[in-house]
């Protein structure tokens, strides 16, 4: 069976996808308030030097999310 | 209002909005930055002067996204504004927007709306609206959200005696009623949970009631009966504060697409993206560590080498100034006062002021054209390990050259668990007060032998001292983050703002308000703890300083000595008799255990204001303090024996123990100071100093056993 969503770390190098939901309630607290939102086009930029940290635009605005924080937001397929 | 009430005006707004900027141009130097109590984040005050002639007090509060905060040093904000009797509460709040981003900015601004104070809008960096070829319409804004909106500049000061203006208007009218309706429509839920919080506390205003409901477990101005009642009515609600807050925040943005078509008109341009061709070299896997490293080393090479100019000049007048009053005041113990002990101290702090000045000037500058935010990216896995954070690596390397601005530079960290321990583990590594204490050691006790051809023992023993306090102080920032173990989530999540030219005005008062933080707070510390050393090496137990002198004197005349060794062997003497002598012989027996006799007990007690005294006092015990000389004190060390034993002082395994006790003890008043400062308690100050003093006298026993056993 096919996922219905996939997560940040799971796209390729400048890969975009419309951001769906998130999988807890303060997660979605920070990253709202930041303006990374249900609807929001993320695109992955880099993976950071040592790896687990994600250099993400989320409608153009550059951030960047830790591992954990980054496979809390769920995307379109 | 009345007379005599002052007007409070606070700048709010995102991080990142230019709030800063703005604070600065509008108060120049007339700032200071409070250490208010109960307070662990920064809050800045300042003298703003209204054209009428009236003075308001300005505040700078810390940036936030959003008044339901997600990290405790968010949580400032929200306590100030559900709280109107706090003593921070404007009477208006200036709410600072990037124009160039305005949809992102629009959500802390209408939950400040909904609160129902005066609010004057700044819409910020429409210098760079006019070079991106947008247009703003201010008013069309202004009548959406009914309050006044000015265009501003924080970066070339446009506009801001217009922006003054406004706020002084807006303050004069603010008795008149609020006619707009809340930007938010509460749910159903929302509405109940608000009205039966304003019946129960009497609270006026139903967001704030809401906002009381979504966080009062935390909020400090709330009793535990208030508490209590505030839990009943949200389990008889069923209210869940957390998913309401996100309905809350996406139900605002839902509704601001119209606002800011009716705001920006945007040009049909491709986007900005120098920030992303920088990017790509400056975060790069492999060569983002590398430019990082190389950045470093020049903040390193400044503080180390580049202030050594203006620090040697400093200590330079200064002795001359003492000697020049030694001549000429009279011999009394007052005089020495004033020389030995105030003097001293004055230097003491002074001599600081160039690093932490180019330190902070450099790490501003890093800060203002927007690296910093990349260093804590890149770095931010390896740090987490120890309990740090990406922003620790700077705090630890410039801890390098010294810990007082290094500890002063990790207030940029904002979860405060990660910013103790940086703060508690930089003064494990090796300062540059510990270069002449491991100079004068490991030239007496390492042989100068090649191994391998190329390597010089004594060299690498100088590497070994290095990567011993590394080592400690990742481990005990992994050790202190296993202790700690907060409750509260850590995030990362940061904006990567875009690349800009750093704004020199903020750049020089961040470097003016770290200097005169440092001089005005740590060093009054640092000058008590001074004359107390000063104190403590200057007067003995009855007259048997003088009775010593006197001993000296004759054996001075017995043995011919001439005039400065005479005097060498007196001042030897008196300071074996002083208290800070009869200390040093109380401590001989903890300390033999690690190889010291009593002179280095004195040594270890007088080398606690800075570790490089380490030298001078041993320079004095030994009867050279006027040759100032490293190598008739070496000589001097070699020959000496213990008085019982007649073994000698200085073997290997002495020394060892020495380099590892000064290696890891917390050997420095001014860090102390920085650490009490930078905490606000004497608590994680104390607690350093202990830890680290155990640490160093357990490091050292073990060397001392090991050398001996071994060698």
């Amino acid at each position: 069976m096919q996922r219905r969503y996939r997560t940040i770390p799971d796209l390729h190098l400048h890969e975009s996808a419309r951001a769906i939901a998130f999988n807890n309630p303060a997660l979605a607290g920070k990253l709202t308030a930041m303006g990374l939102l249900p609807g929001s086009m993320v695109e992955m930029v880099r993976t950071a030097p040592f790896g687990q940290a994600y250099y993400i635009k989320a409608d153009g605005v550059r951030m960047a999310l830790r591992q954990e924080e980054a496979a809390g937001v769920l995307l379109e397929v | 209002m009345s007379a005599h009430h002052t007007l409070r005006v606070a700048l709010v707004g995102n991080p990142n909005s230019g709030k800063s900027t703005i604070f600065n141009q509008l108060t120049g130097l007339r700032q200071k930055t409070g250490n208010f109590p109960g307070v662990t984040v920064d809050i800045k005050a300042g003298n703003l002067r209204l054209p009428d002639g009236r003075e308001a007090e300005l505040l700078d509060l810390p940036g936030t996204y959003s008044l339901h905060p997600t990290a405790s040093d968010e949580r400032i904000v929200t306590a100030i504004f559900a709280n109107p009797a706090d003593h921070f509460y404007p009477d208006v709040a200036v709410y600072v927007a990037d124009a160039t981003n305005l949809e992102k900015h629009l959500l802390l601004l209408t939950q400040l709306m909904d609160l129902g104070l005066p609010v004057v809008v700044a819409l910020n960096m429409t210098d760079t609206v006019q070079e991106m070829g947008m247009q703003l319409n201010a008013p069309a804004l202004a009548a959406e959200i009914n309050a006044p909106v000015v265009c501003v500049s924080g970066r070339t000061g446009d506009n801001m005696p217009l922006l003054i203006e406004e706020i002084m208007r807006t303050a004069d009218k603010k008795n008149a009623p609020t006619p707009a309706k809340p930007f938010y429509r509460f749910r159903e839920i929302e509405t109940q949970v608000a009205e039966a919080i304003s019946l129960n506390l009497r609270v006026d205003n139903p967001y704030r009631a809401l906002l009381i409901g979504h966080h009062f477990e935390w909020l400090p101005f709330l009793g535990e009966e208030e508490k209590a009642t505030l839990r009943a009515i949200i389990q008889t609600k069923s209210f869940i504060p957390l998913r309401a807050q996100v309905d809350e925040t996406l139900d605002r943005y839902d509704r601001f697409p119209p606002l800011v078509e009716k705001t920006v008109k945007k040009p049909q341009s491709a986007p900005e993206n120098t920030t992303d061709r920088i990017d790509a070299v400056l975060t790069h896997r492999i060569w983002g560590p590398i430019l990082f490293a190389a950045v470093m080393l020049m903040v390193f090479q400044s503080i180390f080498d580049w202030s050594s100019i203006p620090m040697d000049y400093i200590e330079a007048v200064f002795t001359d100034l003492n000697g020049w009053l030694g001549e000429r005041l009279p011999a009394h113990w007052l005089s020495s006062l004033l020389t030995d002990g105030i003097m001293a101290g004055l230097s003491g702090v002074l001599v600081f002021v160039p690093q932490i000045a180019l330190l902070f000037f450099l790490i501003t500058l890093l800060e203002e054209v927007g690296y910093m935010a990349r260093v804590v990216f890149m770095f931010d896995r390896i740090m987490r390990r120890f309990g740090m954070n990406g922003r620790s690596i700077v705090a630890l390397i410039s801890g390098g050259a010294c810990a007082v601005p290094a500890i002063m530079s990790s207030r940029t960290i904002g979860n405060w668990q990660e910013r103790l321990i940086t703060t508690m583990v930089t003064p494990f590594i090796s300062c540059s007060a510990r270069l002449p204490v491991y100079a004068v050691l490991i030239a007496l006790a390492v042989p100068s032998k090649r191994i391998a051809g190329v390597l010089n023992l004594q060299s690498l023993t100088f590497g070994g001292m290095y990567l011993l306090g590394i080592t400690a102080a990742l481990a005990s920032g992994w050790a202190m983050k296993k202790w700690l173990r907060t409750r509260e989530a850590s995030y990362l999540a940061i904006e990567l703002p875009v690349y800009r030219m750093p704004h020199w005005k903020n750049v020089w008062l961040t470097v003016w308000e770290k200097v005169s933080a440092f001089v005005w707070g740590a060093g009054k510390i640092i000058l008590l703890i001074s004359v107390v050393l000063w104190a403590l090496a200057s007067f003995g137990p009855g007259d048997a300083m003088d009775r010593a002198a006197m001993a000296a004197q004759t054996t001075a005349a017995a043995k011919n000595l001439d005039e400065t060794a005479a005097a060498d062997l007196i001042a030897a003497k008196k300071l074996e008799a002083s208290w800070a002598g009869v200390l040093g012989k109380a401590i001989e027996p903890a300390i033999r255990p690690l190889g010291y006799d009593w002179k280095i007990g004195i040594a270890l007690i007088t080398s606690f204001a800075a570790r490089e005294v380490f030298v001078g006092t041993m320079s004095t015990i030994y009867s050279i303090g006027s040759a100032n000389d490293e190598l008739a004190l070496r000589q001097k060390m070699k020959a000496a024996r213990f008085d019982d034993t007649g073994l000698p002082v200085y073997s290997l395994a002495t020394a060892l123990s020495l380099l590892v006790f000064y290696a890891l003890a917390m050997q420095c008043m001014s860090t102390l100071a920085v650490v009490k400062r930078e905490t606000g308690s004497w608590k994680w100050a104390l607690l350093q100093f202990v830890f680290m003093s155990l640490l160093a006298y357990t490091g050292a026993w073990l060397a001392y056993i090991g050398a001996s056993w071994w060698g």
